[in-house]
């Protein structure tokens, strides 16, 4: 099929175009798998992939609106890190704090991503510049607490991790109605329109009313939430607050929404592609450890895919 | 559940005889087994034994530094050792992420392995899912760094860290007669080996009141950083105010000495070392002749890791614990009053090959560029 007849199917159903590509990729990686492996294709392992998604879908939530509003967030994995010492080490102590401190450690996520915009608005400095400054101080005041795995929290919080409703892993559901419910906010309310103004130009969405400092301070905001969200699950999942645990996770953040067409620059894209590339990443991950594939052949192959997308985004998207 | 039989010493013996083919000099069973305190648990593994031939999956943490490499080259050897048991062997690798070796030993759970190898990424986090696939009835073997909770896993393959470091700093003590300004260089911080190597050789030097520990500095077992690192110290202390340097490994030992070498120091003014694995480090001491401890942390523990594995599924009874025989590695003179050379240096060293050569690995004439053996797929 070629892309003029994509088009057609893109227009004559209303498919937002930035998520063709994901999808066409989604297609060859599931083929491929059933191509493969006689097991990768079991619905127990497609939960399997959802449970292994759901930290990498929080993080990638709050990267996908920063990124919207013009935005990126580099300090995302520090906020991660620091929220699962931070729960970790208090639980610890006080075992019957778990339930506060799982508010506690979401507002602490949310107070830091305002820092981050509050900071990025008034000096006016590159938000890569002031997102990566708060994610020194972040990563070397956890450092100075502990260097080793710390803490602990009681075993029915593995639940939210490991925890299945029928074969359904909670974790999952729970991602996936965050993807939904901040879908339906960008897309049927003002506010989060708001957020595509302001990214896009943001003079005119001042011009026209909108008052951008405060969409800007939102987004971070969130993202803060969102990591530490993804702070909570990685607690659940390893039982301890991990000083490492966030490294990995900024820059693997910003890959799905590469993946999901959101244009780094701001004020485009469709966050139900960056749901579908955090799926991509995780269902390709799993696909090349069913193959016995070496880690380091998948960073190629995952480095690949991503410039694969891009290029074939920036130079068809306008065909689609 | 598996049960727990302590005292049968028998069974931990013939478990044990896998760890004494690849030993070199000392060939005893290995003294942290002689010399425990406690008594030595031997597990009851019958409900695992089945028809082979076996799938087994191995989940790696990393291989990112030689001595993992040489370690992983272990593995696959002791796999080629029991071509006739193992149908299948899957692996995947972490590259140090805990989170992402979590979801590959799900992955290796969904591919019904019979036996979960592991050398876990960190002690705590891996807890609960090794727990989880214990529960399931997959036996677990931990290999190299263990978990916290007994129950997480049927046994732990090991060289330990705790019997290294306290030899490599009780000879530094001695050496130093009980007194002098030492500093010490451990590994990657916050990885378990590194901490129990340190807190171990600390415990030690405690013992010895004159001995003044100046500096300590982690090195992620990097030779350039060791290297980089002792220059700083050298520059900062000069080099006749460093009586020791007590490295929990030959990686950023070897950097320590170049340091001293590039400050002017050489021959047996550089002070005594300590730190086994590399080539390279025994290949120095024996060209200069400085006062020298080298105890290897085996990679051989991998083929025996494969071994057990093996016993397991056939419910062999196996220790909870198998400690790996080391070599301790001496200059000539340099016995102090409580460590004695298994092997002399000169014996030791292997002087015509490379200096990046990981000693230990307990593979007949190995070359890490070259390496290759057949495996089941």
């Amino acid at each position: 099929m070629d892309l003029s007849r994509i088009g057609y199917f893109v227009r004559r159903f209303s498919l937002d175009p930035s998520l063709i590509i994901v999808i066409v990729l989604l297609v060859v990686v599931v083929t491929a798998g059933f191509l493969l492996s006689d097991r990768f294709g079991t619905m127990r392992n497609f939960m399997n992939v959802l449970e292994q998604a759901s930290g990498l879908g929080y993080a990638s939530i709050g990267q996908a609106l920063v990124v919207i509003v013009g935005g990126i967030d580099l300090s995302i994995g520090s906020v991660v890190t620091a929220s699962t010492v931070l729960m970790a080490a208090v639980v610890n102590v006080h075992p019957a704090l778990m339930i506060p401190m799982i508010f506690g450690t979401l507002f602490f996520g949310v107070v830091i991503g305002f820092v981050n915009g509050y900071v990025t608005i008034k000096t006016g400095v590159h938000p890569l510049i002031v997102t990566l400054g708060t994610a020194s101080i972040l990563n070397g005041t956890v450092l100075i607490y502990t260097l080793q795995p710390t803490g602990s929290v009681p075993y029915w919080f593995e639940e939210f991790s490991y925890g299945r409703i029928g074969n359904v892993p909670i974790s999952g559901i729970v991602m996936l109605i965050c993807f939904l419910l901040v879908w339906v906010f960008l897309r049927y309310f003002q506010a989060g329109r708001a957020l595509y103004a302001v990214g896009g130009n943001p003079e005119a969405a001042h011009l026209s009313g909108i008052r951008s400092n405060r969409v800007i301070l939102f987004a971070y905001s969130a993202s803060g939430f969102f990591a530490a969200l993804a702070g909570a699950y990685f607690v659940s999942r390893t039982g301890v607050g991990d000083p490492r645990v966030g490294d990995p996770i900024t820059l693997a953040s910003i890959t799905p929404v590469i993946l999901g067409g959101l244009i780094l620059g701001g004020g485009k894209g469709n966050i139900l592609g960056v749901c579908l590339g955090v799926i991509l990443i995780s269902l390709l991950s799993n696909l090349l450890n069913y193959m016995n594939v070496s880690t380091f052949i998948q960073w190629v192959i995952q480095g690949l895919i991503i410039i694969v997308a891009v290029s074939v985004y920036v130079h068809k998207g306008k065909k689609l | 559940m598996f049960t727990k039989i302590t005292k049968i010493m028998f069974g931990a013996a013939i478990a044990l005889t896998p760890a004494l083919a690849i030993a070199e000099g000392y060939d005893g069973l290995p003294r942290t087994f002689l010399w425990n305190p406690n008594f030595n648990e031997v597990i009851d593994t019958s409900e695992y034994a089945g028809e082979g031939p076996f799938t087994i999956g191995f989940s790696n943490a990393s291989q990112g530094d030689g001595w993992l490499g040489t370690f992983y080259h272990s593995i696959q050897y002791g796999v080629s050792q029991n071509l006739n048991k193992i149908g299948k062997f899957i692996v995947t690798d972490a590259n140090g992420d805990p989170t992402k070796q979590i979801s590959d030993i799900q992955d290796l759970l969904e591919q019904e392995i019979d036996l979960l190898l592991v050398n876990p990424a960190t002690a705590d986090a891996l807890d609960p899912i090794l727990g989880r696939t214990m529960r399931r009835g997959v036996p677990v073997v931990t290999v190299a760094r263990r978990v916290d909770s007994d129950s997480s896993f049927v046994s732990f393959v090991t060289a330990s860290d705790t019997a290294l470091a306290r030899m490599s700093a009780t000879w530094m003590a001695e050496s130093l007669n009980g007194e002098g300004r030492i500093v010490l260089l451990p590994g990657l911080a916050g990885a378990s080996p590194a901490e129990m190597r340190l807190q171990a050789a600390k415990e030690v030097f405690a013992q010895f009141p004159d001995i003044q520990i100046i500096d300590t500095q982690y090195t992620g077992w990097s030779p350039a950083n060791g290297r980089q690192i002792m220059a700083a110290i050298i520059q900062r202390e000069g080099a006749n105010n460093i009586d020791g340097v007590w490295a929990d490994s030959g990686l950023q030992g070897s950097g320590s000495v170049e340091a001293f070498i590039g400050a002017g120091v050489t021959g047996v003014d550089i002070p005594p070392h300590t730190g086994g694995d590399l080539n390279g480090m025994y290949q120095l001491a024996q060209e200069h002749g400085f006062p020298f401890a080298g105890i290897d942390y085996t990679p051989s523990i991998g083929a025996a890791a494969v071994n057990l594995a093996v016993d397991v599924l056939e419910g062999t009874p196996v220790p909870q614990r198998l400690d790996v025989n080391f070599q301790v590695v001496i200059s000539k003179g340099d016995e102090t009053r409580s460590i004695s050379a298994d092997v002399p240096l000169l014996d030791y060293v292997a002087m015509d090959q490379p200096s990046e050569l990981i000693m230990g690995s307990g593979i007949p004439n190995y070359d890490p560029t070259n390496f290759s053996v057949k495996l089941p797929n």
